[in-house]
């Protein structure tokens, strides 16, 4: 065989010496040097669930953009770190609802915006909050302002809330969360009424340095902040999606501050390696098993009533959640106005009562689809359901989805039961919101349509007088349970680690109020 | 050479087309209305309205692929609903990481499979050869998803020689935050690769030009490092190419369990999201990539093997 090499201007020898060399470089060991490890370098390092990508509160999509903007703007109160439900002054240096519609407020007069935008001032606020609303805006938190009319500028930083009607949910989502943030108006109007993926101006005791997509947020001390100085000059945000990933991040010492999963609480209560510490906090998250009051298979209450009674809860939480969370009692979480001490249907199951119930029902041969998120947790739960509905004589087939098509299922009319779990802002308003009959086939995903319930929820959210408004949403979920529909199952928990030299600022759902951190 | 570059190329420009027209398709058949997954439950009608409009996911299918691919000719990948900013910032803002990955994940593979491979090869039905075939096939049959969280434990969290996680900042930092993925996904690569040449390099020893090296007297190293080697390394060219695809999908689960930046992320995190702009701009960039990655394998391969080149 003869073998002809053509001429190249670049040597095949040269080509094959040349990847060599590269590969031996590539082989070359770099560590041990250099490495950014949380250590004392002032930078205090923790992880979010997702990347903020947007910098405009009126298009935040949650918690994780609240992090970013909950530093480098200012709300006229935020929430105050602990165990209890509570607000602090921020902007504001004073705040009075001085009738059920009403709200005065002054402003500091030391906030001021980058980018040479000025003092902040109650025109700031006005525009802020009006543009939450406006439709122009299209903004997706619009609901979180209720009935607010319009703010009224009375001084320079003087100015009044007013509300078409009463609304609680005012103090504890409105002004301290997502849409209480206060944005720059000229710096928003000169960016054409909306802000993207970068502040226009900021005011708050961080300014956002850098962002890297899907790598890290930097946030610096802001060098004009003139309230409380924060603790840490730098916080890098590392948007890290796995909880074991953070969980290994931690524990080489690369952050200072993650939530950690439920399936880790156990080994992290022997100890935290590195001489950091678990907290365990109560989530506001809501786990129910659900059925769809319209599909024909789930007429009959007693046949609903049988499965309530035949799902032990306590078992399904071992499986699931390693006995790390407790049951729940409803869908309006511990700490919140309106959590029942007990639920009708108790945690345990009563196998004879759902096997008497069944028999009542006349249903006999029963096959029902349980549909589920893919998360380990949510099949674990399923599997368990199927198990005790089996012990009744009732078939359960598991269909587990992909989030996308998960959350699209509300109006599949061919849903049966489904595994469910809602997040919520720590308003009871914002629990009861996706179970009114206008919600059915929507976020409803049981067509729980109950005229009562709908009068209910619209009452509570103007009732000020917070045991009244308690007694309404505890006979809301009465409703819920009476009706078969719903099988509560836990609020899961919010399980974190710091590392030794941090001192953690946290909502009462374990979540970071990062501005309020501080050192250990 | 330069007709049959032609040819190669206008065969991955086919292929690309038909792999993002068939992707296209597919993540419109994923169940699931878009607009509402992507506004979240608290989006108003008409905000769902005007983004169903501005997607086109009130067209008919043939209608969004055309508008799809006339939007792609004017170099428009279209907007990311989220962040406001343009498709194709944020696909090459990513594609660089993954690049980073995939090639030094290439390099270091290869340059220890041909080393392990030739010198097995060398040395054949010898204990150093049984050795070498025992680890090689041990590195073939190591999942790289358990190779990342083993030497995540061992290197990170015991001794703190590499970092966890990220990408790094700089030169140096950013290859000290590719060892460890790159180690994970590189090593059943390193396997392969030495099979590849120890196997190649044993037919390419019994041909007569090294025999006839061998009756010249020339140095037993240089017979096999030149004469054999050089021959002997063709085929990993043409793997390395088709094994980009491979290492595209291994660096989507190294950039989750090493939290970095990348391509495999951005594709994962739109599709749960079924932000279609992005999905299609990260598929269009990595499809091109692997296209365009295995096309150039095959000219390299050309260029090295004439024979490779095929009929006029």
């Amino acid at each position: 065989m003869k073998i002809e090499w053509t001429k190249a201007a670049m040597g095949r020898r040269g080509f094959l010496k040349g990847a060599t060399a590269l590969g031996a470089s590539a082989a070359l060991p770099m560590g041990l040097a250099n490495q950014a490890f949380a250590s004392d370098d002032g930078v205090l390092r923790v992880r979010a669930y997702g990347d903020a990508q947007n910098m405009d509160p009126a298009h935040s999509v949650g918690v994780v953009e609240e992090e970013v903007h909950s530093s480098i703007y200012n709300k006229l109160i935020q929430y105050k770190p602990g165990r209890e439900w509570d607000w602090q002054l921020d902007a504001a240096s004073m705040i009075e609802q001085v009738d059920p519609t009403h709200i005065k407020f002054a402003l500091r007069d030391d906030i001021g915006y980058t980018n040479g935008h000025g003092a902040m001032t109650a025109e700031d606020v006005k525009f802020s909050f009006e543009r939450i609303i406006a439709d122009a805006t299209e903004s997706p938190n619009k609901p979180d302002m209720g009935p607010l009319s319009h703010v009224d500028v009375t001084g320079e930083r003087e100015g009044t809330i007013v509300l078409k009607e009463p609304f609680a949910p005012l103090w504890s989502i409105a002004l301290p969360y997502i849409t209480g943030n206060i944005v720059s108006k000229t710096a928003t109007e000169a960016a054409g009424g909306r802000i993207g993926a970068n502040p226009v101006a900021e005011s708050g005791p961080y300014l956002r340095a850098s962002w890297s997509p899907k790598e890290k947020t930097v946030l610096k001390r802001n060098p004009d902040w003139k309230g409380d100085a924060p603790e840490w000059d730098t916080i890098e945000i590392l948007p890290i999606d796995d909880e074991n990933t953070a969980e290994i991040a931690f524990e080489a010492g690369e952050l200072d501050f993650t939530r950690v999963s439920l399936g880790s609480v156990a080994r992290y209560r022997d100890g935290v390696p590195n001489g950091g510490k678990l907290l365990e906090y109560p989530s506001l998250y809501y786990t129910w098993l659900g059925m769809n009051l319209d599909h024909p298979k789930l007429q009959n209450q007693k046949l609903r009533q049988a499965i309530q009674h035949a799902i032990d809860v306590p078992t399904v939480l071992e499986a699931a959640y390693f006995g790390a969370v407790e049951p729940s009692t409803g869908i309006i979480a511990p700490g919140l106005a309106g959590n029942r001490a007990k639920s009708m249907v108790p945690p345990q199951a009563n196998f004879e009562k759902a096997a008497a119930l069944l028999a009542e029902s006349g249903e006999t041969n029963v096959t029902l689809t349980l549909d589920t998120l893919n998360k380990t947790t949510f099949t674990s739960a399923a599997q368990v359901i199927q198990a005790t509905l089996a012990q009744i004589g009732i078939t359960v087939e598991i269909n587990v989805l992909e989030s996308g098509a998960f959350w699209a299922s509300g109006d599949n009319p061919d849903l049966q039961l489904v595994l469910n779990r809602f997040s919520m802002a720590p308003d009871s308003s914002y629990a009861t919101a996706w179970f009114t009959s206008a919600q059915a086939g929507i976020w409803n995903w049981e067509r729980f349509r109950s005229e009562e319930f709908d009068t209910l929820h619209a009452q509570a959210s103007q009732e000020v007088d917070t045991a009244k408004r308690a007694q309404m949403y505890e006979r809301a979920q009465d409703l819920m349970e009476e009706s078969g529909a719903y099988r509560f199952l836990t609020h899961e928990a919010t399980p974190v680690i710091h590392s030794s030299r941090v001192a953690p600022a946290l909502r009462p759902d374990g979540l970071a109020l990062l501005r309020y951190f501080g050192k250990a | 050479m330069l007709i049959f570059a032609i040819r190669r190329f206008g065969l991955a420009f086919l292929i690309l087309f038909v792999a993002v027209t068939v992707m296209f398709l597919m993540i419109r058949a994923v169940p699931g209305d878009p607009v509402q997954i992507m506004l979240g439950p608290r989006a108003t009608p008409e905000l769902q309205a005007r983004l169903t409009a501005e997607l086109a996911l009130d067209q008919p299918i043939w209608r969004q692929l055309v508008i799809f691919y006339g939007n792609l000719l004017q170099g428009d990948l279209g907007i990311d609903v989220f962040s406001g900013r343009a498709v194709t910032d944020i696909v090459f803002q990513q594609l660089p990481h993954t690049l980073w990955l995939i090639f030094s994940s290439i390099i270091w593979s290869a340059a220890l499979g041909i080393g392990i491979g030739a010198y097995a090869a060398a040395h054949p039905n010898t204990l150093i050869d049984r050795i070498t075939a025992a680890i090689s096939v041990s590195f073939v049959a190591a999942p790289a998803f358990v190779v990342a969280l083993l030497s995540l434990l061992i290197f990170a969290v015991n001794l703190k020689w590499f970092p966890a996680i990220g990408a790094g900042e700089g030169f140096w930092d950013r290859l000290n935050h590719l060892v460890l993925p790159a180690f994970a996904i590189g090593l059943s690569w390193v396997g392969y690769i030495a099979r590849l040449v120890r196997a190649s390099m044993l037919e390419v020893m019994g041909e007569s030009h090294v025999r006839t090296a061998r009756a010249f007297g020339i140095n037993e190293r240089r017979v096999v490092m030149v004469y054999a080697l050089r021959i002997a390394i063709l085929p990993v060219v043409t793997v390395i190419g088709v094994g980009m695809g491979f290492l595209l999908s291994s660096a989507v689960f190294a950039e989750i369990v090493f939290a970095r930046p990348g391509l495999g992320k951005l594709v994962i995190d739109s599709i749960t999201t079924r932000n279609y702009p992005i999905v299609m701009g990260s598929v269009l960039i990595s499809t091109a990539l692997f296209v365009v990655s295995t096309a150039l394998a095959d000219l390299v391969n050309a260029w090295l093997d004439p024979r490779a080149r095929g009929s006029k």
